[in-house]
């Protein structure tokens, strides 16, 4: 038989730390149906046939986030055979908030009494014989981040789950409350299942509208336990909600007075509180922060990064798999096609891509360490006031920091903003930020056409956010993302040293969903594009064709019109900017074989050989050129980042209004500049300079206009939450 | 009674109140926010702030510390 224990818990109370421990390698991570809050499960390690369900980590099972309504859900719904409540015990009153509410749910719950090793360190002391009889459940010691009594929890959870149901455990309410609570009890009686009968009866006193709709009461039982509610409060002269949670808070801080002894502290500031005196003081918050991204930039871009980055891209795939591989398809007496489209096709595009994770394996190491030590909270709250402006949220600003390296990793950091609102803003914005496979195109224009000019390349990260910033106004004011950028709530962990385990964990997985999408997507677009560059239609006959020949060129000639209004209007600048949705660098390699520049031409750029690529250069005006600069910085990401955006979305839709926001925003952003640029330069006034004013006022009164009242798209946004 | 918002960096005040609607206040409740609990700011940045309550940091932003009465 399959047997389920639910893992619940406060966030930070070790609650990961201790599902990595209980499953190890045996873990499956989804989302939970219809929302995309990370569902993790993973099979017990020793234990045939018992999976762990992790949920969310929550303050209580009250209705109001999303992560709470998808545990209560799991718990009342799918009815787990036993619960292991993870109770941080270095802050216990805050803990047993609760799993006071677990314990009313009539599941097997045993407590795992976590960081044990930090209260007797802080030297205090836990009564925990006398809490386990208060609380009417079992307690075990454990420590997750030793490995510490996990084995044994997890063994009592299957033990009680055998045992099942053994009638109602403490009652936390004063006599008033609990006189309500019976009333309600006995209307619904045979409703309900017995061991449910109290979760529900406390939840219809609160009024809880998901309960009431649920239960589908008559109207009859409805209306008396609205007078037994309403009695209750006119007593108490609170609300019932109130109620219920002060006499929580009463109960469980007269537990702490029998149960706990803590070792009086000098002053009341704890190592956390004087770290965060300094790293989020009003002066020193901001440059202390540069300083540690410059440091972690340093690190993964310039000096190992591009150590192993060029490894892998030059020895790996170039030297050792390439050309060895093309030899040896050439001895076997390979088809001429079959051996390009293995080598230059999938090993070339997706070696590309590839290519790029030890990098990010490296950067994603550093982000995991200053997560795990509880900086990068820190960071978010730092950034808030300033994000806030631009209707985004300070939880913003972790991605787009991530995106500088990577688009990928950058998209997938949005997963720690809760609203579903704010998410999807950030994943829309995130790909504006130059990523470092953007940098050879930025690289090639300053060199090729401005002559090195030391402005252009700082210019494409501030023409980034402000793309950030632009696009977080205008679409603030839609209807779509309409309504202030959830209140910033969030918990400071203390800071601690990392794990090992936790942070090659995180490293890991982040870094394997990249690879793996590597196999799949970009496998798949490499094999397509390298047909369509390939083959083309010569006199009639399909037939392998030179790239300029080929249907690429074909489609490029007939899309380069498209373009024209933004000065690239040619079919070679036209397939390099469709190349680059393979990988961005690949735009460099297109152009130079396009315009037959002798070498590789994302070497040439890398050497800083520009005058080797004047075929390029000759292509393009400085207007035309930095047009083109603009349109490919800001337009849809790779085919990576794009999955990467569908995976974060978890819709389709929203994938490809995205996608079809950023190519809207990019051409109307490169037009407006080319057009006035010429505009200014030759003084030419043509329809499409009308078109560029138009869209340039069209995009300042997107900026500008007051946004219109969208209080009902505000109700509608509640009942989608609430429909969950 | 004033908002939280305009105490300082080292101060200790005891809630008084929490206005807003409900689940604001519930929400804030649950994080320990509650009538008659000490609350200690531990930094301040233009509004936002991080304040200790039943022994954990806590970040909010002004929309939130604005509710808070002390």
């Amino acid at each position: 038989m399959r047997l389920t224990i639910a893992l619940a818990g406060n966030p930070n109370s070790g609650k990961s730390t201790m599902f990595n421990d209980l499953t190890g390698s045996n873990q499956y991570v989804g989302n939970w149906p219809g929302v995309t809050v990370e569902k993790k499960e993973g099979k017990l390690k020793g234990m045939p046939g018992v999976v762990i369900q992790d949920l969310p980590g929550i303050y209580s099972l009250s209705p109001y986030t999303l992560e709470e309504v998808v545990s209560r859900n799991y718990l009342i719904n799918e009815k787990p055979g036993a619960i292991i409540n993870i109770v941080d015990g270095s802050n216990l009153e805050r803990n047993l908030y609760l799993t006071t509410q677990l314990m009313e749910i009539g599941i097997p719950m045993v407590i795992a009494l976590n960081m044990i090793d930090v209260v007797r360190k802080n030297g205090d002391t836990i009564n925990v014989k006398k809490l386990s009889e208060a609380l009417g459940c079992d307690i075990v010691e454990t420590s997750a981040l030793k490995g510490e009594g996990s084995v044994q929890v997890a063994q009592r959870a299957g033990e009680l789950a055998k045992i099942g149901y053994q009638g109602e455990r403490a009652h936390v309410f004063g006599g008033t409350v609990e006189h309500s609570i019976a009333h309600i009890e006995d209307l619904i009686r045979d409703k309900v299942e017995e061991r449910y009968l109290r979760w529900y009866s406390i939840k219809l006193f609160e009024r809880d509208e998901k309960v009431m709709e649920q239960l589908k009461l008559s109207p009859d039982i409805l209306k008396n336990i609205e007078n037994i509610t309403a009695d209750c409060e006119k007593e108490m002269d609170d609300d019932a909600e109130s109620i219920v949670t002060n006499e929580r808070y009463a109960y469980i801080s007269r537990l702490m007075q029998s149960c706990l002894i803590k070792k009086p502290r000098k002053g009341n500031m704890t190592v956390s509180d004087r770290i965060d005196r300094v790293v989020t003081n009003r002066f020193l918050a901001l440059p202390i922060f540069v300083a540690v991204m410059f440091v972690m930039y340093y690190i993964a871009v310039t000096t190992i990064g591009a150590i192993v980055t060029d490894f892998t891209n030059d020895t790996l795939f170039g030297a050792w798999i390439m050309e060895p591989l093309a030899a040896w398809l050439e001895g076997a007496g390979t088809a001429g096609w079959l051996s390009s489209l293995v080598v230059d096709g999938i090993i070339g595009g997706v070696g590309a891509v590839l290519g790029f994770v030890p990098q990010m394996l490296i950067l994603f190491l550093m982000l995991a360490i200053l997560e795990d030590v509880g900086y990068m909270a820190r960071v978010a709250f730092i950034m808030d006031r300033i994000f806030r402006r631009f209707g985004l949220s300070g939880k913003s600003f972790i991605p787009m920091l991530i995106g500088s390296g990577c688009s990928v990793p950058g998209i997938m950091a949005s997963r720690t903003i809760e609203n579903e609102r704010d998410r999807r803003m950030t994943v829309m914005t995130t790909s504006f930020i130059p990523c470092g496979a953007k940098m050879p195109i930025v690289a090639l224009i300053a060199g090729a056409i401005f002559g090195n000019a030391w402005w252009v390349a700082p210019s494409c990260y501030f023409i980034g956010v402000a793309a950030v910033i632009v696009s977080g106004v205008i679409l603030k004011k839609t209807r779509m993302f309409a309504g202030e950028p959830a209140p910033f709530v969030m918990e400071l962990p203390t800071y601690h040293a990392p794990a090992a385990s936790n942070v090659l964990r995180s490293m890991w997985e982040r870094g394997w969903s990249f690879i793996r999408r590597a196999g799949t997507i970009i496998l798949l677009a490499s094999m397509g594009i390298w047909f369509f560059s390939s083959f083309g239609i010569i006199d009639g006959a399909f037939v392998m064709a030179d790239m300029e020949e080929s249907m690429l060129a074909a489609a490029g000639n007939f899309m380069a019109p498209l373009f024209a209004p933004l000065g690239f209007g040619n079919w070679r600048a036209t397939v390099a900017t469709v190349m680059g949705l393979v990988a961005k660098e690949e735009i460099v390699g297109v152009l130079g074989v396009l315009a037959r520049v002798s070498g590789d031409a994302l070497e040439l750029v890398e050497e800083g050989a520009f005058a080797g690529l004047a075929g390029i250069a000759g292509m393009f005006t400085t207007a035309s050129a930095f047009a083109y600069l603009l349109f490919n910085l800001l337009c849809a990401p790779c085919f990576a980042a794009i999955g990467a955006m569908r995976r974060e979305m978890n819709s389709g839709k929203w994938t490809w209004f995205a996608v079809g926001y950023l190519c809207v925003f990019a051409y109307a952003v490169a037009m407006i500049y080319y057009q006035l640029a010429s505009l200014f330069t030759t003084g030419a006034f043509t329809v499409a300079t009308t078109v560029a004013v138009i869209l340039l006022f069209a995009l300042i009164y997107l900026l500008f206009r007051k946004p219109a009242d969208y209080a009902s798209a505000g109700i509608k946004q509640k009942q989608l939450r609430a429909g969950v | 009674m004033m908002p939280l918002t305009i105490s300082n960096v080292g101060e200790t005040s005891y809630i008084r109140k929490i206005i807003g609607k409900d689940d604001v206040r519930q929400h804030l409740a649950e994080l320990g926010f509650v009538v008659g609990e000490p609350v200690t700011v531990v930094s301040k940045v233009s509004g936002n702030m991080i304040l200790n309550v039943k022994g954990t940091r806590i970040a909010l932003g002004q929309s939130m510390t604005n509710r808070i009465m002390i």
